[in-house]
Formats: C-alpha cells, structure tokens, sequence
C-alpha cells in the first residue's frame, strides 16, 4: 500500500516535469522560428541599411565604398550565412551594435526598456482591475439604465482608434489646459523625479486604457451574465445568501480562470496598442525605437526588439495555456478524488450512492 | 393541523415579446405541519414556477399579479428582498432538479455546505461547523463523510451529489422543504433511494415538503397529498388515496393512462391528444376543453369552478356539476379499448421475421482516463437483432448503452469484436467500402437530445431531405419537397411545418423531425439513443405509438437504448440489461420482467415506481452492488 503510494507520486511528479518540459521545449522552438522570420523578412524589405550608419552620406557613397561599408557591417554575405553569425554570437550575449546609435544594442534598449515597461505594466494592471470592476458593475445592474449606458459609451469609445483619440487627448489637455505634457516621459534633467515621471504618464495612460478597456469589460460582462444565471447561483440563493456574497464569493470564482486566461493573451494587444500611443507621444519607449529601427534598416537593433517582443507574447500565451489547463476545477478535484481514494483503499472512478 | 403555508388566489405571469404568459392562475392551496404535497403536471404547467415563487426566487422577468403567499400569518408577497433572503434556507429551503449544475464546481463539498451552515447560525466556531457539516452529510446518507466532503462536486455521482444538496437544504434547520423534480435527472435506483431520504429526514425533522414531478408513478411513494396541475391551475387536489384510486378530473384519467408502467401488454398505449398549451392566448373556458374526450360545451365557455367533492378532494370540471352526464375513469378505458382492438385488428401480422440483421459479439471498448489508466465502458458485450424487431437495452447512466449505440454506428472504432450489420462487418475496411450505401442508409441513429441534434439554421424539409441528397438518392415521390412532405406526414407532422425551424417546434415535435430523417432513408435498423427521455409523459407515449407503428408498418429493427424500464416493458420484444459494461440478461422481454434472473434486474424492477401510493408505501429498495467498472 505504501510503496503503491510512493510510486503513484512519484509517477505524479513525473507526469508534471514532463508537462512542464513540453511547454518549455514549445517556448523555445517558437523564439527561434520567430528570430529566423523576423531576420529574413527585414532583409526582404526594400530601402538601403547604410542610411541608419552612415545618414545623409550613404547616398553619395561612391562603388568601392559603398562596397566596402557593406563588407566592414558584414551586410555583403548571403542571408543564411548573416544568420549563423548572429546566432553564434547571440549566443555569446552579442547582440551586434546598433547602426544608429553606433552602441552596442542592448545598452540603448537597456535605457528604454524601463520607460515602457511603465507605461505597458501600470496600464495592464489598470486596466485589468477597471474592466473587472466594470464587469461586475454593468451586471450588478444588468438591463438597467446604468448597464445600458455603460455599454453604449463603451461601443462608442472602442470605436475611436487609438491614433486619432491620442491626438484629441494632446490637444485638449496638453495644448489648451496645459494640464498634462504632450510628450516625453520626463522633463529633461529630471529623469528621477517621480511626480514628473507621473505627470509624464497620464495621458499616454489614459489613451492606452481607454481605447482597450471596453473589450475586457464586455467579456467580464458577458462571461459573468452567464454564470449568474447557472443553476448553483439559485442554490445558493435558496441557501439565504445575500447578492453580494453570491457575487464575490461564487461568481467571481467560476470566472477568474477564463479572466487569467484572457489578461494573459490580451498581452500582445496591449503592447501592440502601447507602441502606437509611444509614437504619438513621441515617449522614449521601445517602441519608438522599434519604429526608427524599422525604418532605417537597423537590422541588430530590430532582431532584438522583435525576440524581446515576441517572448512576452510567447511567454504569456504559453501561460494563459496552462492557467487554462491546470487551474481547472476538475483537474483539481481528480487528482484530490485520488488521494482520497487511497487513503480509504479503494480504487478510482466516481463515488456511486 | 394548523396551516404552515397558506396560498390564496396566486397568480404569476411572464412579460415576452409575444404577449403575456400566464404561468400560475389563480392557485390556491395549503400545507400542513409534517406533510408531503405533491405538485403534479407536465412541463409548461406551471408548477416550477409556482415553487420558486413561494421563495420568492422568481427571475425578473416574472410578476405576481395577484394573490398572497402566507407563510404562518405572514405575506411573502410583500415582503423586501432582504426579508426573503433572512427567510430563505431558515423558514422554506428548496433542492432542485439537476445535481450535475447546482453544485459550484470550484468549491469542495465541505465548503458548500458549511456557508450555508455559517448563514444561519453566525455564532458557531469553526470546529463546531465542521461538525455539524459531517452530521448534516451522514443525516442524508453519505458514509465516510469526513474524508469526502473534502472533494469537489466532480467527484460525485448523481445521486451524491443530490444528497449534498438535500444536506445544504437542511442546514438552517427549515420547516418547508421545496424539491423541484429532485429525482428526474436521476437513475431509477439512485431514485428510490433518494426519495427515501426525503422521507427519512421529514420523519426526523418533522419537515413539510412539496415535492414537484411530472411522474404520478414518484411521487406515490411519499405523497400524502397530490394537487394536478394544469396550464397554471390546479385542476384536482386531494389525499393521494383520493387522488390514485378516485380520480375526478379528465386530465388526472389521462395522465394515469399514459403511464406504461399500468398498460400492462396493451397493444397501444393511450395518448391524451394534443399537447399542453404554452400559457399565451389561453382557449377561453376549460384550458384542457380542446384535449378532454369527454368535454361539454359548456366548457369551451366557462371556466369551472373548484367542485367539492369530500372535505379533502377537490377537482375542477364541469362533469362534476349536478346536470352532466355520468361519465367516469371507466368512460375513458372503455374508449381505450375500443382503440386497442382497432389497432390489433389492423396489426395482426407478426413483423419479426427470422433472419439477423445485426449481430454483436464480443465487443468491447475502453476509454482511456489518462496515460496507462483506461476505463473498460464495454466489455464483451453480445447480442443480435432480427429484422423488425424491437429490441430494447436497458441500464443507468454510464452503463455503456451507448457506447454500444456508438460502436454500432461506427462512430467509434471498439478494441475487440465484430458487428455485422446485414452480414458485413462494418468494422472490416474493405467490406465496409465496398457496401457503403447501404451502412449509409439503411442503418440511422436518433439521438436524445433533438434541440440541439437538429440543425437550428435549417428548415425541416432540408433537414429531412439532407440524407438524400447527401446520398443523391432520385425522390421516389418526384421532388424533394413532396417527399418531405410525405416524410412529415407519415410520422404524424403537418405539412405546414416544412418552411419552419427547429426552434419552433416543440420537443415531440422536433423528436418526430429526426424520425422522419431518419425513415427517409428507408432504413431497416433504427438505432435510438435515449429517444424520449426528455419528454413528458403524454408526449413520450406518441413518440412511443410512432415507433410501434413505424416497425409495424415499415417493418425496420429498431435499438431503442432507454433507461425507463416501463416504457421497455411496453415497447420491445426483447430486453438486454446492462450493468457497468456488461450485458448481464437478455431475453424475450415478458421472460425477463417476469422472472428476472439477475439480482441487478430484480433490484431495478423492484424500484420502478409505481402510481400507486398503498404498494409503494409499503416497498422497500434493495441495491444490487456489483463489482465496479474495471479500470487497468
């Protein structure tokens, strides 16, 4: 009996390192097939890479100098050859230097990368928290008034795009009420001020939050709509509980794990959504950089950017995949159902009454 | 007896699109300290909504137009949320129909009954909770609660998980138990034991309870008193005695008749005609005038007023008023017969013919749970059928019937044994290819479910002649049209009904679709999953006339997979019981009703339940206890 336990736990542990190195392996294949896409692609594009090292002067380059720039960048070889190089130094933490700032790539991402990280994090979790406090507001009133304007306003804002609502938001608050600054991320010389900073932040916040909250807010609502009105919902209403401990006690629980799962692959919306919002306010996040980089054929600084951007989106959708699969309920309770089983020595299956 | 509950005059009705729906008019009754009223009727009539008014748990959509609900002097109907909340689980507590949903799945069992513990009497520590969990659990009949009321409601079965529910129920200590249905979606065994719970904690808690069925056979067992419901009133109330074996309305005669567990080897089974109406733009007078054999015509003018007919039995039909004619149950069964022997004279030929159509051997099939571990759903399970026959499999839930149903229809590929069907074997790749018309057509399967096994975006005529022209098979009656139409007809559908959508038609209606489509065909084997299962019971007994008659007349096989021993009883020719897995008996159906070998089938005969209140008291429900699936 015991070493029948022993083994069956072990077996279990087993069960979970191979899970887990499953979807390790599938994060790592998915980087690399990423690295190679983003790596051939950019050479596809058309335009000259010499423009992001040598500006205005690559136009007037000469053949044998021209040449000669482009063996000294090692841009003369075939594409797959450009690529091994990469990867064998990748591998050695060089990630090249970048064509335009003329520093190695990761010291300019290194001083940016802060700066979006606090603009795409603190509008994460902003929003997050607003849309499922929304979500249970419009259901709290659901097919009232106040549910009902809710969604019509959210209608109408989720149709403005992004670009054109940043603009509006400069122009009001930043051009005629001098409230907030139009741009930047701080004011110069004062990059450690945290009101600054702050101050800085509010208005790319708000344009990052408004034009993606409504999508979330409608999804809480809706996956929310549903679970009220399941069959446990009325038991428990027969058990004498009040709404509000229906609502946060049985409700919020049925939905948290498709909640997890949805904040986990909304990631790439909201970091899509981010980089446009730093482009118009012109915020020194790598965003902009990516869009300088692409532009000017910046090829190292690209790489990197996009690897950086695709392992959160990889990292999180991989997540969101196992939230959705090991958070279930049901998993939970076959495994428990097992271990109790053991433990009054009979073996698996449902309980018969 | 002092009156706990008193209803006076309540109605309730529901505000659609398409008018006003009158789901409770005018009902007026009372409970008594200790006793158990029945609520009897068939879906639509009400009666579910009456329950959850009586807790004020009604969806928003629904208002009480009139009448008041007492409960010991004071009016529900008045009272504030908060008040029906402080009322709700300590005064009235209620289980429901489907154990499967009204658990929380993500909370363990413990947890689920404890809150409701905690609700009601704030003051206790958490060891005392946990205690009075644990007793509340082994007061239903959970052994080992301890240990199990640590799991999640996955974990449990049916007839558990109701248990659970009856346990919440009696947290709070309540005076009224409400129990919608607390049986239907259960196994006929799991039935029995459940409904002896009940019986069990009333005796010991001094509970009232209305219990809520569509089945007069249930509630015989505990009812003291039964009320008939029908379109939003009561149409009979009295003791069950009263009720069972002195039946004054119409449509308690009808109700009683359809019931197949009573129409013992009767060729056909009787049909109240018609079916119950929806509640909007109610027939004026007598809502059943348009389905009562025996109606007057003062009926289709007045509604009739509640006749006395002792101190305790009351029934409203104008055939108790002083001038109508003498007309009583034995009007009804002389009509019955006079039907019968119509039918017998025109089905007189003998349709089984001597040859099998399909022969199963050995088959068995698993399925795997997780890596290594596999749960054997069919284990060498054999059996044939002869051309135009009926043969029946019955078993409870997760016995492996359709598993078989689905191994046959090639739906699933078995790990052992062959079936031929006609004499291929359907699970040899050559042959099956070489006859594939005929696997396609001559063998079709109809499923429980029919609202969602039907298209909803199609038109019934294209779902009817979908399998033609998947088939391309050239209409014999000259267009597609006329042979869907012909289709209709033939299983007993208006024409009319060819231009509409599944959503619109009732379930017996939508039942006879699939029928249809699968007769089109000309199919020699029907393979019926569960067909009338979600029914009621007036409506199972035309869908259950259709397939006699379709195997009468058509002469095709049918494999009619149900779990309503009665309904085998009346329809097949030969029975196979199923245990978990295995095909425990089989023979001639009579054989094996009357003289049932195996103890499985004697515990689940023993525990049909009968309409009959003075054998049903006295019965007692033995379990058979077999060995459980065999995991490897």
């Amino acid at each position: 009996m015991n070493a029948n336990k022993s083994a069956r736990k072990k077996r279990k542990y087993k069960d979970k390192a191979l899970y887990y190195l499953k979807k390790l392996a599938l994060f790592v294949i998915s980087v690399f097939v990423l690295s190679i896409i983003v790596f051939w692609l950019s050479r596809l594009t058309p335009g000259d890479p010499l423009m992001a090292y040598y500006g205005e002067r690559a136009s007037q380059m000469g053949e044998a100098e021209r040449a000669h720039a482009l063996t000294r960048l090692g841009l003369d070889q075939p594409t797959l050859t450009q690529y091994i190089y990469w990867l064998k130094n990748a591998f050695e933490g060089d990630f090249g230097i970048s064509y335009k700032y003329k520093q190695p790539v990761l010291s300019v991402i290194a001083g940016r990368l802060l700066n979006t990280a606090l603009l795409g994090g603190i509008s994460f979790v902003l929003m997050f928290i607003l849309a499922l406090l929304l979500g249970i507001f419009c259901i709290w009133h659901e097919d009232r008034l106040a549910d009902k304007i809710l969604c019509k306003v959210g209608t109408i804002i989720s149709c403005i795009p992004e670009f054109w609502l940043s603009l509006v938001l400069i122009l009001v608050f930043a051009v005629i009420l001098h409230i907030a600054p139009s741009s930047g991320a701080y004011t110069i010389g004062h990059s450690g001020d945290v009101a600054d900073r702050i101050r800085h932040l509010i208005l790319p916040l708000i344009a990052v939050i408004l034009s993606h909250l409504w999508y979330y807010t409608y999804m809480i609502r809706n996956k929310l709509a549903e679970e009220v009105r399941e069959d446990y919902v009325l038991l428990a209403k027969a058990k004498g509980l009040s709404r509000r401990d229906i609502m946060f006690k049985h409700c919020i629980r049925g939905i948290l794990p498709a909640y997890f799962s949805i904040m986990a692959i909304s990631i790439p919306h909201v970091v899509g959504g981010t980089y446009i919002v730093e482009m118009l306010f012109s915020y020194p996040g790598i965003g902009t950089l990516s869009y300088e980089a692409a532009q000017l054929h910046d090829y190292n600084m690209l790489m990197v950017l996009c690897i950086i951007t695709g392992v959160v989106v990889i990292f999180f959708n991989i997540l969101s995949q196992i939230i959705n699969e090991r958070i279930d309920p049901r998993i939970k309770a076959r495994e428990k159902t097992e271990e109790i089983y053991e433990s009054l020595g009979e073996n698996g299956g449902v309980i018969n009454g | 007896m002092p009156n706990l509950l008193k209803v006076n005059d309540l109605s309730v009705s529901f505000f659609s699109p398409q008018g006003e729906l009158e789901a409770v008019r005018n009902v007026s009754f009372s409970l008594n300290e200790g006793e158990t009223l029945a609520l009897v009727g068939e879906s639509g009539c009400g009666k579910s909504v009456l329950c959850k008014s009586l807790m004020g748990l009604l969806h928003s959509g629904a208002v009480i137009k009139n009448g008041e609900i007492l409960l010991q002097g004071k009016d529900l109907v008045k009272m504030s949320e908060s008040e029906l909340c402080n009322l709700r689980g300590s005064e009235i507590a209620m289980v429901f129909q489907d154990p499967m949903t009204s658990l929380n799945p993500t909370l363990t069992i413990e947890k689920q009954v404890a809150e409701a513990v905690r609700i009601h009497n704030p003051g206790l520590s958490k060891a005392e909770i946990h205690d009075r969990v644990i007793q509340l659990l082994e007061s239903v009949g959970i052994g080992q609660a301890s240990e199990l009321c640590k799991l999640y409601p996955a974990s449990f079965s049916g007839g558990m998980r109701q248990r659970v529910v009856i346990a919440i129920a009696l947290a709070g200590n309540p005076k009224i138990l409400l129990a919608d249905e607390p049986t239907t979606a259960l196994d006929v065994t799991i039935q029995a034991q459940i409904l002896d719970v009940l019986k069990d904690v009333q005796k010991k808690l001094g509970l009232s309870i209305i219990l809520v069925s569509h089945d007069l056979g249930v509630v015989a067992k505990i009812a003291d008193r039964v009320a008939i419901m029908y379109a939003g009133k009561i149409v009979e109330i009295g003791m069950a005695d009263e009720v069972y074996y002195d039946p004054r309305h119409p449509y308690t005669w009808g109700l009683l008749r359809t019931l197949p567990a009573l129409s013992d080897g009767k060729h056909e089974l009787y049909t109240i005609p018609g079916a119950p109406p929806t509640g909007i733009n109610l027939p004026k007078g007598d809502a059943f005038a348009p389905r009562n054999p025996f109606a007057l015509p003062i009926d289709f003018e007045k509604e009739p007023p509640m006749f006395r007919i002792s101190d305790t039995h009351y029934a409203a039909t104008w055939l108790l008023d002083k001038g109508a004619p003498d007309i009583s149950l034995n009007s009804l069964d002389s009509i019955v017969s006079k039907q019968e022997a119509m039918m017998q004279h025109k089905s007189g030929k003998k349709t089984v013919r001597d040859e099998n159509i399909l022969e199963v051997e050995h088959l068995s099939h698993r399925f795997k749970i997780r890596r290594g571990v596999y749960v054997n759903a069919v284990k060498d399970v054999s059996f044939n059928i002869k051309a135009g026959e009926i043969f029946g499999l019955v078993g409870e839930s997760g016995s492996g019937k359709s598993t078989v149903a689905s191994c046959i229809m090639n739906i699933y590929y078995p790990l052992k044994g062959s079936v031929r069907f006609k004499g291929i074997d359907i699970f040899n790749p050559k042959e099956a290819s070489k006859n594939k018309d005929i696997l396609k057509t001559k063998r079709q399967l109809i499923f429980q479910d029919s609202s969602s096994s039907l298209n909803q975006r199609m038109t019934i005529e294209d779902i009817i002649s979908e399998p033609m022209v998947i088939n391309r098979i050239k209409p014999e009656r000259g267009s597609m049209k006329a042979e869907a139409e012909y289709q209709m007809k033939y299983v007993g559908l208006d024409a009319s009904y060819a231009k509409r959508y599944p959503p619109e038609l009732s379930g017996g209606q939508r039942q006879r679709v699939a029928i249809a489509r699968a007769v089109s065909m000309d199919a020699e084997l029907l393979v019926a999953d569960e067909p009338v299962a979600s029914l009621d019971a007036s409506i199972q007994a035309q869908v259950i006339n259709l397939f006699r008659h379709l195997r009468d007349e058509h002469g095709c096989a049918i494999l009619f997979i149900a779990h309503d021993l009665a309904m085998v009883k009346y329809l097949c020719d030969r029975v196979g019981v199923m245990y978990r897995g295995k095909l425990v008996e089989i023979g001639d159906t009579a054989e094996v009703f009357n003289n049932p070998q195996h103890e499985y089938t004697k515990s689940l005969l023993a525990a049909i339940p009968k309409p009959d209140p003075r054998s049903e008291r006295q019965k007692e429900i033995h379990i058979y206890r077999g060995e459980t699936h065999e995991c490897e």
